[in-house]
C-alpha cells in the first residue's frame, strides 16, 4: 500500500497487556499510520498506564507523540483492574525505559491537534475507557467530520464481565461511552461477544515465541501472563480483547459483524455500563455501530504471528 | 394419586389459554386455583377469559380476580398481539360458575397453606399478584416450593431491546418475586421463542372437530400471522413452556443462575439481569434459567394434549 493511502490512526488506551498487543498489530501494519498515542486511566492509574504507553511505544518503535490523558472518568469514580494486569498494569517481561518525552499537551489537546492537522479523516482506536475520546468530542464538535470511525474495545451485546450486565471499559466511564455511541461518528465495537471468542492458547503463544525476535518474545510473555490469569478464573484461553479493535480494521473478513443501534445505560441498579443493542429494531433508530460478533480464531492468530514477524531485526535495549 | 398442587396465575391472552389447555391435561398435576392479572389485556378481560376457558375444558378450579394494574407503573397492554379481548377474537360462551369473593393474593395464600409446602406456582403474566401476596404474607415464601414463570430473557427483549413484556409491564413485582427466597424457574425468550408451532403444526394440533380444537384454531389464527410478520417461523407458545416444565423437565435445558430485575435504568428497566456468562456472579443462584427446548418433543406434547379433549 502506498504511503498516502495509509489510514491515519490515533491510539488511545490504558496498557494493559491486550492494549500493548493491539498497538503491536497497528505498528506492524503498512496500512495504518499512527499519528499520536494517548493514555487513559482504566486498567491502572493514569500514571501507570502513561508510563506503560511510553515503554510499549519504545519497545515497538512507535515515534508518534504521546500525551497523558485525564486522570479520572468524566463523572464516575475511578475503577482499576489490578487483578488482571498486575500492580504495574503491565506485569510480566522486562520492558525498556521510555525513550521519548511526553508531549507537553494533554491527551485531548494532542488528539484535537492531530485530527485537525490530518489531511484525511482519522480513525480512533480506543482500547480503554472512552474518557479521552468523549472529552475530545465534547470539546471539539467541529472535528467530528474529520473522524471517520472510532474502533473501540468495549461492551458486550449479550453480557458483561465486570458486572453481569457491563464490560469493564464501558463500566469505568459509562457517560463517556454514551457520548461516543451517540456522537454520530460510526463506531466499530469489539465487545465481549467477539473478544471472548478471540482466545489464545499455549500453542499460539509458543508459535509467537518461536518467531524469535525481541517483540515476539515479549508478546509471548504477555500472552502467557494473560493466559495464566484467565485460566485461574475459569477461561479456556486468554481473551485478546483489544487486538480485535485493530485486527477488524486490517482484516474485516476475519470477523462476523452486525450493524446495530447501540445505546449505553448510565443509570440503573444492575445495568449501569451496559451496551444495549437493538437486535430487533425496537427503537426505530438507525444503526450507529458495527458490532463484531464472531471471529475466525485461526486467522486472527495467524495475523498476530505475521505481525510479530515484521519486527525481525528490530531490537531496543532493555 | 398424589398430584402436585399447582396455582396458575395468568393475564390470559392467546398463549396463556393454550397453556391452560395443556396444564389441565397434565397427569401429575392438580390445579388448585387460578388467578387473573392485568397484562396482555385489562383485568376484566383476563378474568373473563380464564373463566370461559375453564368452562370450555370442564375445569372446576376456582378463579380469582387479581391486580388491575402494576405495582408502581401505568398498565401497558398488548392488545396488538392478543386482540382487544385477549383471545384473538375467538368466541366462547360465558362462564356459569359462581364468582369467587376472595382476592387473588388471599386465595393464593390459603391454597399455599392447605398444600403444606408442596404448592408450585406457574405464573405466565406480569408478576403483580405474586408480589402483592409476598408483600401481604411474609410466611408465604416458606409455603411455596417453586415458582415457574414465563418472563424475561437472559439476552435481549421483545418490548425494548432489554426487556420482555411480562417483566417490562411490572418490573418491581418481578424483582420482588426474584428476591422472594422461593426458587424461580425462568422460561424467558431464550427458550420460549424456540417453543413454536409451524402453521402446519397449528392446523394439525387444532385438527379435530371438538370445541377445544375449534377454540385453538380460532384463537391462534391472527397470532400466527403476527408472529410470522415479526420473523418467527410460526406460533410462539411462550406460556406453555413453564407448564410443560412441570411434568417434562427432560425436554428442556438450562442453567442455575443469579437473576435480578433492573428497576432503575433509563433504557434497561425490566431487564432480567443474569450472571450466566459474566466473570462477576451474584452471591446467590436464585433461579434456573431455561435456555433451550427439544422442539419436536414440545410440539408432540402440545398436540397430544389438545387433540385429546
Amino acid at each position: 500500500m502506498s504511503e498516502e493511502k495509509k489510514i491515519p490512526i490515533l491510539l488511545d488506551g490504558d496498557p494493559g497487556h491486550d492494549d500493548a498487543i493491539a498497538w503491536m498489530l497497528a505498528k506492524a501494519s503498512p496500512a495504518l499510520d499512527i499519528r499520536c498515542v494517548t493514555s487513559c486511566a482504566g486498567n491502572q492509574t493514569i500514571e501507570k498506564t502513561t508510563y506503560n504507553a511510553q515503554r510499549v511505544c519504545t519497545l515497538l518503535g512507535i515515534t508518534a507523540p504521546i500525551a497523558m490523558g485525564r486522570p479520572r472518568p468524566l463523572l464516575a469514580d475511578p475503577i482499576t483492574a489490578g487483578n488482571v494486569h498486575g500492580q504495574t498494569g503491565l506485569d510480566g517481561p522486562r520492558l525498556p525505559e521510555p525513550g521519548m518525552e511526553l508531549s507537553p499537551l494533554g491527551a485531548v489537546e494532542l488528539m484535537a491537534r492531530t485530527v485537525r492537522e490530518s489531511e484525511s479523516p482519522v480513525t480512533i482506536v480506543s482500547t480503554g475507557p472512552q474518557t479521552n475520546v468523549a472529552a475530545l468530542l465534547l470539546a471539539h464538535p467541529e472535528l467530528k467530520s474529520k473522524i471517520g470511525r472510532i474502533s473501540l474495545m468495549g461492551g458486550g451485546i449479550a453480557y458483561g464481565n465486570w458486572t453481569p450486565a457491563a464490560e469493564f471499559n464501558i463500566l469505568v466511564d459509562p457517560e463517556a461511552a454514551r457520548t461516543v455511541f451517540s456522537s454520530g461518528i460510526p463506531v466499530q465495537m469489539a465487545g465481549l461477544d467477539v473478544t471472548e471468542r478471540a482466545l489464545i492458547f499455549p500453542e499460539d503463544f509458543q508459535r509467537i515465541r518461536a518467531v524469535g525476535n525481541q517483540v515476539a518474545r515479549v508478546v509471548a510473555d504477555w500472552l502467557e501472563f494473560f493466559y495464566q490469569f484467565h485460566r485461574s478464573i475459569g477461561y479456556a484461553g486468554a481473551p485478546l480483547h483489544d487486538p480485535c479493535a485493530v485486527a477488524s480494521l486490517l482484516h474485516p473478513e476475519l470477523f462476523t459483524m452486525q450493524d446495530l443501534y447501540v445505546e449505553v445505560e448510565t443509570e440503573g441498579e444492575y445495568c449501569r455500563g451496559a451496551t444495549v443493542g437493538d437486535l430487533r429494531g425496537k427503537t426505530g433508530h438507525a444503526p450507529n455501530a458495527r458490532c463484531l460478533m464472531d471471529v475466525d480464531r485461526q486467522g486472527f492468530v495467524d495475523l498476530l504471528v505475521e505481525a510479530v514477524q515484521t519486527y525481525d531485526g528490530w531490537e531496543v535495549r532493555v | 394419586m398424589n398430584r402436585i398442587p399447582v396455582w396458575f396465575d395468568t393475564d390470559m391472552g392467546v398463549d396463556d389459554a393454550a397453556a391452560l389447555l395443556v396444564l389441565n391435561r397434565l397427569e401429575t398435576v392438580e390445579v388448585v386455583g387460578i388467578s387473573a392479572v392485568a397484562g396482555n389485556v385489562e383485568l376484566f378481560h383476563t378474568y373473563d377469559n380464564v373463566r370461559k376457558v375453564c368452562r370450555l375444558i370442564g375445569s372446576a378450579a376456582p378463579v380469582f380476580r387479581g391486580a388491575d394494574r402494576p405495582l408502581f407503573k401505568e398498565l401497558e397492554i398488548a392488545a396488538y398481539v392478543h386482540g382487544a379481548d385477549g383471545l384473538g377474537g375467538a368466541v366462547l360462551p360465558p362462564s356459569e360458575a359462581p364468582e369467587q369473593p376472595l382476592a387473588a393474593w388471599d386465595a393464593l395464600y390459603q391454597a399455599a397453606r392447605a398444600a403444606e409446602g408442596r404448592l408450585e406456582i406457574v405464573a405466565v403474566g406480569p408478576l403483580t399478584n405474586l408480589a402483592i401476596a409476598f408483600g401481604k404474607y411474609p410466611k408465604l415464601k416458606d409455603l411455596v416450593k417453586r415458582i415457574l414463570i414465563m418472563g424475561g430473557a437472559a439476552q435481549g427483549g421483545n418490548v425494548t431491546p432489554s426487556a420482555e413484556f411480562n417483566i417490562y409491564v411490572d418490573p418491581h413485582a418481578a424483582q420482588m418475586v426474584f428476591k422472594s427466597g422461593v426458587p424461580v424457574v425462568m422460561c424467558g425468550l431464550d427458550v420460549t421463542e424456540k417453543a413454536y408451532l409451524t402453521r402446519a403444526e397449528v392446523e394439525e394440533t387444532g385438527g379435530r372437530d371438538t370445541p377445544v380444537c375449534r377454540f385453538f384454531r380460532d384463537s391462534t389464527r391472527e397470532l400466527v400471522k403476527y408472529h410470522e410478520d415479526w420473523g418467527n417461523p410460526g406460533l410462539v407458545l411462550h406460556d406453555v413452556c413453564p407448564v410443560l416444565f412441570l411434568e417434562h423437565p427432560e425436554i428442556f435445558r438450562g442453567q442455575e443462575a443469579g437473576v435480578y430485575v433492573e428497576t432503575r435504568g433509563t433504557i434497561t428497566t425490566g431487564k432480567t439481569v443474569t450472571d450466566l456468562w459474566s466473570d462477576k456472579e451474584f452471591p446467590e443462584k436464585n433461579a434456573f434459567v431455561v435456555l433451550d427446548v427439544d422442539r419436536p418433543a414440545f410440539v408432540r406434547l402440545v398436540r397430544d394434549a389438545i387433540l385429546v379433549y
